[in-house]
């Protein structure tokens, strides 16, 4: 929730917030360019914060152009939450456990995260924080300064998912670029600390019908082809659908949707041997999509690549609603995006629903 | 609330007290419980980790109470299972469980009981043939179909004497390929289904084996009156964690290892018959 509501800064306030966040020992996350593409890592200072650029993101396609407004790349929150490789113990041959600590030295603040990934954090809280020491010690000394999103992609659909482009709650600070004008509002203690290093003004009736008229459209935007209403159980009346294997004609099988997706949750667990003859058991991401997914070694429970997509999409719209409450899409629009194939959930969605024509 | 947390993925050392060789590619490997592991119950399972090569989910296949040494049954059919093999009495794995939900054998107190294992699928029926011998009263008939490949592929050859000797307790055996010698049913285990006696209203059925085998045996159970909550199958999936949070497992929305790996057929009745969901 928001704590304060709207308040109007200047576009300046923003590099305040960020050297503000490092002064109270945050490590500070964001996008930044590298190699043409927005990256999610550490920023040293606010001027690595991608600024002039747009990301243009169709089916299959990425890439960056001159702008204002960026959204985001093909890494989201969790590559920092719930690392892809992250050494759990080590096992001497003796059996001696020397287990990880990861507790101490993580203070992350997302900064400049759009209201998707913000979404994507709420669920990988309601998948692992009871079940994962590392997330929650992660997450526990996390700060989330997220930017409303006034411009989706092309492959967004956040608002379809209930996941934006407006940020609701669970932010430490949201704000929204108008202009030269900065409206800001703080959910949480830490919020309102940083914020009052900030010059605000209540917001006024002008600046709250452009933010509002923004903020609309931007939603309609973001809006895909469906609705959510029913989608579980449409979804699973129809688990016998063709449409699955007509789209996997061009599904790759690579899992990139697996690795871009900010909820996909899955892991392995491999044993690395040292020299000495100790053993670290080290957990990396897993994905649906790979073959060895839910292969064993006396057989196969998905050796077809229809049948995999099609635990993907059902555990994104179905699965996800009856483990955990909630859809485990955000609607970041990233599985389309960097998809090779330029396969589309969206259309994926709709050939089911409307057994196999759009 | 969930509870379990990434060091619940941490093995505990055990020991491996016995060894016993069943069949040219199945061995039962005895393992002494750590300290405050909880004893399980039938129908759970166990991930046992060889040291440097990895895990892997073996069920119970017995349950010694005084002495908490537990029986798995190990086919070597891949990396890990196969890495068993150079096991020797007294060495170490690394041991997590128990997990998942076992048989109902709260429910089946008062009724008969038909146990249907398919090759492998045996060891984890077995502590049910333990506790109905140990509380014989508490339960009616025991009707174990058991089918396996050839005659040396049938697990426990040496004690299903002792089967037949508990009251009111019958065993029908089948093999798919018989040798010269076998004098016992050829076939398909639903074929035995079929011409075994049973009321299918005062009945459990557990059901364990090959995924196929269970398919073609609920469809005989079902032709013969059993209702969808009286048919219990125990389900194999990959299972890398054991705790519901890797996700391999699933069948539809269910981690199995947590979930399961028994469920009721009603339970699982959307999912079943969809190839490969």
């Amino acid at each position: 929730m928001s704590i304060t509501g709207l308040y109007v800064s200047r576009l300046d306030a923003l590099p305040k917030i960020f050297t503000e966040l490092q002064r109270l020992n945050y490590t500070v996350v964001g996008y930044k360019v590298v190699n043409n593409v927005l990256r999610l890592d550490r920023l040293n200072t606010f001027e690595e914060v991608a600024t002039g650029v747009e990301d243009v993101q169709n089916p299959g396609r990425y890439y960056l152009i001159p702008g204002n407004f960026h959204r985001h790349g093909p890494d989201s929150p969790k590559n920092f939450l719930y690392p892809p490789r992250l050494p759990l113990f080590e096992v001497s041959p003796e059996w001696g456990v020397v287990v990880k600590d990861y507790s101490k030295d993580l203070r992350l603040a997302f900064f400049g995260i759009k209201s998707c990934d913000l979404t994507s954090i709420k669920v990988l809280d309601r998948v692992v924080s009871d079940v994962d020491e590392t997330y929650v010690s992660i997450r526990g000394n996390s700060v989330i300064v997220v930017e409303n999103c006034t411009q989706p992609g092309n492959t967004c659909f956040c608002n379809t998912m209930g996941a934006g482009p407006r940020a609701r709650d669970s932010f430490d600070i949201a704000y929204t670029r108008l202009g030269s004008k900065l409206v800001v509002e703080a959910g949480s203690d830490l919020g309102l600390k940083i914020i009052n290093r900030l010059a605000v003004e209540p917001i006024d009736d002008s600046t709250y019908s452009e933010f509002e008229s923004v903020m609309t459209k931007a939603a309609l935007k973001a809006r895909a082809n469906f609705e959510t209403e029913n989608l579980p159980e449409l979804l699973e009346l129809r688990l016998e659908s063709n449409a699955y294997k007509e789209v996997v004609k061009r599904c790759l099988g690579c899992a990139n949707c697996n690795l871009v997706c900010p909820t996909c949750f899955c892991f392995d667990v491999l044993d690395v041997l040292r020299i000495d003859g100790s053993a670290e058991r080290v957990r990396v991401w897993d994905g649906c999509l790979n073959y060895t997914y839910a292969q064993v070694a006396g057989g196969h429970f998905r050796p077809d690549l229809w049948a995999r997509y099609r635990h993907f999409i059902l555990h994104k719209f179905t699965y996800w609603i009856k483990q955990f409450g909630t859809f485990g899409c955000v609607g970041c629009g990233r599985c389309i995006t960097w998809c090779p194939a330029g396969i589309d959930i969206r259309d994926s969605l709709l050939r089911v629903l409307k057994g196999g024509v759009i | 609330m969930r509870k379990e947390s990434y060091k619940a993925l941490i093995p505990l050392k055990s020991a491996v007290v016995k060894i016993r060789p069943e069949t040219r590619n199945v061995v039962t490997y005895y393992v002494k419980l750590p300290d405050g592991v909880e004893l399980p119950k039938p129908g759970q399972f166990n991930m046992l980790y060889i040291h440097g090569v990895g895990e892997v989910p073996i069920s119970v296949s017995s349950i010694s109470y005084e002495d908490r040494v537990i029986a798995h049954a190990v086919r070597f059919v891949g990396s890990v299972t196969n890495a068993f093999s150079t096991l020797k009495e007294g060495d170490h794995i690394g041991f997590r469980g128990p997990y998942g939900v076992g048989w109902p054998l709260d429910l089946a107190v008062g009724n008969d009981i038909l146990l249907i294992g398919g090759g492998v699928g045996l060891p984890p029926l077995r502590p049910v043939i333990d506790e109905v011998r140990s509380a014989r009263e508490l339960y009616g008939r025991l009707v174990i179909l058991y089918g396996a490949r050839t005659p040396e592929d049938l697990l426990y050859t040496y004690e299903y004497d002792e089967y037949t000797s508990i009251p009111n307790t019958e065993l029908h055996l089948t093999v798919d390929n018989p040798t010269n010698e076998w004098r016992g049913n050829v076939g398909v285990v639903t074929n035995l289904i079929r011409t075994v006696d049973v009321d299918p209203n005062n009945t459990y059925a557990f059901v364990c084996g090959p995924e196929i085998m269970m398919k073609f045996s609920v469809k005989e159970l079902l032709k013969k009156g059993f209702k969808s909550n009286r048919i219990f199958l125990s389900l194999e999936r990959r299972m890398k964690c054991g705790v519901g949070l890797c996700g391999h497992c699933q069948m539809g929305p269910y981690f199995v290892c947590k979930h399961g790996p028994v469920f009721p057929l009603w339970f699982i009745s959307k999912y079943f018959w969809v190839d490969q969901i």
